[in-house]
C-alpha cells in the first residue's frame, strides 16, 4: 500500500463527495445549501490541486486541469456569494442558482478526477 | 524535452502551499464557529477570511468588531493562536520560496532554459563553438567583428561567466554544460537551419568526439572542424565527415617546415589566413644551414619529423635523459646554458626554435641564443596567452602561439570554405611559382592584409550572373571589370575555381564560367562590394559585359525595340 496514493485518492473523493453534498437541493432554498460544507469543497479541492502539482506525466497533466477546472468554479461560487452578501447586500437570494449551478460545474469536474483515478488505479493491476 | 520552470517551481513549494492552505481552513473555520460579543453568533465567512489574511500577513489592522462590540475572550485566545501559526507559515513558505531560486541547480536550470529560447530566436546564421579557451575565445572575437554570431558550451561555469563579461561587438550565447550530450547541442539550435557550422575545441578529446558523431546525425549539412591532439584522433573525426580536423602541433610544424622551405609561400599563407586590416608582413628570409631545436615533447618532435622530411638538418637539446626516441645526435642538457647551445653548434646554426612548454624557458633560451649568435633566426613557442606582452617586447623573429594559429586557421575556413582546399593544392607550389603569386598579390593589396571572399553561381545568392550564365557565355575578365568604369580593372585577383569534382587554380582571364562554379576571390575591401553589386544586379552585368546601360522598365524595353536603339 502506498500512503501518497491514499493520501491522494482520499482528498480527490472526498472533493467530489463535499461538492456532491453542497450541490444537492433545490435552486431557491438556501436552507439546502450549507456555507460551511461549500468552504470545505473549496478547501479540500485546493490541496488535492496542491497535491498534482509537478505531476509530469500525461495523466497527472490531466489530473491537474480537472482540479484546476474545479477549484476555478467554485472559488467563483464563493465570490458571488461572499460580494451578493456582504458588498451588495442582496436583498432575497437571486444570486443562489448562479452558487449552485457553478458548484454543479465543479462537480462534473471532479467526476472526472474520480474516474481517472480508478481507471488509473484498474490498469495497475496489483 | 521543454523544461517548464513553473512546474519545478510548483512542485518544490507543494508541501508550504499545502501547509498555508490548512492553517487558513483550520483558522477560517474557528473564527466562523467560535461566538462573538453581544447578540450576534460568529463571524461569517467572508468576515473571518478578511482578519485571517490581515492577520496572518502582520498587517494587523486590529480586532474586527461588529457594532461597536470588541473580540469576545473566546475569539481572543483564538486569535492568539492564529497569529503564531499563520505567521509561522507563511514564514516558512517565503523561506521555501527562497530556497528554491536560490538553489544553483534550479539557477541552472533558469539559465539553461533562458539560453535555448534566445537560441530559438536567433534569426541569423550562427557558429556553435565548443570549448572556451585561448583558441575558443580568439575564435569568438574574430567572429563578432566580422558580425557573425556565434553560440558557446563548455563545461566549466567560469570560463561562460568569462565569456558574459567579454566586450563583444556582436554579443555571443554562452552556456554551461558538456557538449558531448546531445541533447544540450539541441538546445544550442544544431538543427536549426540558421546553424552553419560546428566547432569541436575541448579539451577533451572524447567530447570533441562525440560532437563530431551528434553532428553527423543530426545535421549532417553543417559544417564541421574540429581539433584534434593526435594523428590517431584526427583519423577517427575525419572518418565521421568532419570538413576539416586540425592538430595544433601538424599546424605548426607545418608552418615551419613551410617557413624553411619556402619563405614566400609561408607568407602567402600567413596573408590569406590573417584578419583583414592587418599590415602585410615582410616576407622573412631565410638562409640555408641547420637549425637547432630545444625540447622534444609532442611540439618538437612534429617539427623534427618535419624538418628532417626536407631535408633540413637540425640538432635537438633535451633534458630528460629518459626520454626515448630522442634522435641520436641530440645534446643532452638545458637550452637555457650557454654551454649546452655552444654544444650544439649555436655559431654556424642558421635559426633555433624554442620549443618547450615552459614559456620563461623559451625566453631565456633565445635570448642566451643572440648574445651568442646576433644573426641567428629565433623562432619561440607561446603556450600563455597572458604572455603576449613579453614575447613581443622579446623582439623575436616568429612567434608561434597555440590558441591564435589554430584560431585564425579556423577562422579562414569559417569565412572562405574554399580556402582550405586551395591551400592543400598551393602548399605543392614550386618556389619561383609561390614568388610569382605572391608578388600579384602584392600588386593588388597594397599594404594591408587582402580580403578574402568566395561567391557561388546559383539564383539565391548571384542572380544576375546565375542568368546571364545560363544563356550566354560569360569570362572571369568580366567579373574583373569595374561597374563604376568598365575599361578598368577591379583591385581583385581570382584565386580558385570550384566546379563539381575539378579544381582550377588561378582561373586565367578567358575561362568560361559555369552554373554551379564556386569562386575565391582576394582582393581589397572595396573590390569585394563592387563585384557583389555585379553579380547581383542585371544592368550592371549588361553593362559591364556589353559597354551599354539596359534599360530596366519593360516601357523603355519596348520602346528601343519598336524605335531603334537609341538609347
Amino acid at each position: 500500500m502506498n500512503s501518497e496514493k491514499v493520501v491522494f485518492a482520499f482528498f480527490i473523493v472526498l472533493a467530489m463527495t463535499l461538492n456532491f453534498g453542497f450541490f444537492t437541493g433545490g435552486m431557491d432554498n438556501v436552507a439546502y445549501h450549507s456555507e460551511y460544507e461549500l468552504f470545505a469543497a473549496i478547501v479540500v479541492n485546493l490541496i488535492a490541486t496542491i497535491l498534482k502539482f509537478g505531476d509530469r506525466t500525461h495523466l497527472g497533466a490531466v489530473f491537474l486541469a480537472t482540479s484546476l477546472v474545479a477549484i476555478i468554479q467554485l472559488l467563483v461560487a464563493a465570490i458571488i456569494w461572499g460580494l451578493s452578501e456582504h458588498v451588495f447586500e442582496t436583498v432575497g437570494e437571486e444570486w443562489l442558482p448562479i452558487v449552485v449551478s457553478l458548484s454543479g460545474g465543479a462537480f462534473l469536474a471532479n467526476i472526472t478526477s474520480v474516474v481517472l483515478l480508478v481507471a488509473e488505479t484498474l490498469s495497475v493491476r496489483r | 524535452m521543454p523544461r517548464s520552470i513553473l512546474y519545478i517551481l510548483l512542485r518544490r513549494l507543494r508541501s508550504p502551499l499545502i501547509a498555508l492552505v490548512t492553517v487558513y481552513a483550520i483558522f477560517i473555520i474557528g473564527f466562523v464557529l467560535i461566538p462573538g460579543k453581544g447578540s450576534g453568533g460568529g463571524m461569517t465567512f467572508f468576515d473571518a477570511f478578511y482578519f485571517v489574511s490581515y492577520t496572518g500577513t502582520t498587517i494587523g489592522f486590529g480586532e474586527l468588531s461588529k457594532g461597536g462590540v470588541g473580540f469576545s475572550p473566546g475569539q481572543r485566545a483564538w486569535t492568539l493562536v492564529a497569529i503564531y501559526a499563520t505567521v509561522i507559515t507563511w514564514l516558512y513558505g517565503i523561506g521555501s520560496l527562497l530556497t528554491v531560486l536560490q538553489d544553483p541547480a534550479f539557477k541552472r536550470i533558469l539559465k539553461h532554459s533562458k539560453f535555448s529560447r534566445k537560441v530559438k530566436e536567433l534569426r541569423e546564421p550562427f557558429y556553435i563553438i565548443c570549448g572556451y579557451g585561448d583558441t575558443g575565445r580568439q575564435l569568438v572575437n574574430a567572429l563578432s567583428e566580422e558580425n557573425i554570431r556565434s553560440v558557446v558550451i563548455d563545461v566549466d561555469e567560469d570560463k561562460i561567466n568569462e565569456l558574459e563579461v567579454e566586450d563583444l561587438l556582436l554579443p555571443s550565447l554562452g552556456l554551461a554544460a558538456d557538449a558531448s550530450r546531445s541533447e544540450v547541442l539541441l538546445d544550442a539550435g544544431i538543427k536549426r537551419e540558421w546553424c552553419k557550422g560546428v566547432i569541436a575545441l575541448a579539451t577533451n578529446e572524447s567530447t570533441n568526439l562525440s560532437v563530431a558523431i551528434t553532428v553527423q546525425l543530426l545535421n549532417p549539412k553543417a559544417r564541421f572542424i574540429a581539433r584534434a591532439d593526435s594523428v590517431e584522433m584526427q583519423n577517427n573525426i575525419l572518418s565521421f565527415g568532419a570538413n576539416e580536423v586540425i592538430n595544433p602541433f601538424e599546424t605548426f610544424a607545418d608552418s615551419l617546415s613551410l617557413l624553411i622551405h619556402s619563405p614566400s609561400l609561408y607568407t602567402l599563407f600567413e596573408w590569406l589566413s590573417g584578419v583583414p586590416g592587418d599590415t602585410l608582413a615582410e616576407p622573412f628570409f631565410i638562409k640555408k644551414g641547420h637549425w637547432i631545436l630545444s625540447g622534444y615533447g609532442r611540439f618538437g618532435q612534429a617539427v623534427y619529423n618535419h624538418l628532417s622530411e626536407i631535408g633540413v638538418q637540425v640538432r635537438v637539446i633535451e633534458p630528460d635523459i629518459e626520454k626515448r626516441d630522442v634522435p641520436s645526435s641530440s645534446v643532452l642538457g638545458y637550452a637555457t646554458e650557454a654551454a649546452t647551445l655552444k654544444k650544439a653548434g649555436i655559431e654556424q646554426a642558421v635559426g633555433i626554435i624554442a620549443g618547450t612548454n615552459n614559456d620563461p624557458d623559451n625566453l631565456s633560451t633565445l635570448m642566451t641564443a643572440t648574445e651568442i649568435n646576433p644573426n641567428i633566426f629565433t623562432i619561440a613557442r607561446q603556450t600563455q596567452q597572458q604572455n603576449a606582452e613579453i614575447f613581443k617586447a622579446a623582439n623575436l623573429d616568429l612567434v608561434l602561439q597555440r590558441g591564435g594559429a589554430v584560431a585564425h586557421k579556423i577562422f579562414a575556413l569559417i569565412r572562405t570554405p574554399l580556402l582550405g582546399d586551395f591551400l592543400r593544392i598551393a602548399i605543392r607550389f614550386k618556389e619561383h611559382k609561390a614568388n610569382i603569386l605572391v608578388s600579384r598579390i602584392i600588386g593588388i593589396a597594397q599594404d594591408e592584409t587582402p580580403k578574402l571572399w568566395e561567391f557561388v553561381i546559383d539564383k539565391e545568392t548571384t542572380p544576375a550572373l546565375y542568368n546571364k550564365v545560363s544563356i550566354q557565355s560569360v569570362v572571369i575578365a568580366d567579373l574583373l571589370r569595374s561597374p563604376r568604369d568598365r575599361s578598368r580593372t577591379l583591385n581583385a585577383l581570382p584565386l580558385f575555381l570550384n566546379r563539381g569534382k575539378g579544381n582550377v587554380m588561378l582561373p586565367e582571364d578567358d575561362r568560361q564560367l559555369e552554373v554551379g562554379d564556386r569562386i575565391l576571390m582576394c582582393g581589397s575591401e572595396d573590390a569585394d562590394c563592387l563585384m557583389q553589386w555585379t553579380t547581383k544586379n542585371m544592368n550592371v552585368l549588361s553593362y559591364l559585359m556589353t559597354g551599354k546601360t539596359e534599360s530596366s522598365s519593360h516601357v523603355a524595353k519596348w520602346f528601343n525595340k519598336t524605335f531603334g536603339k537609341s538609347a
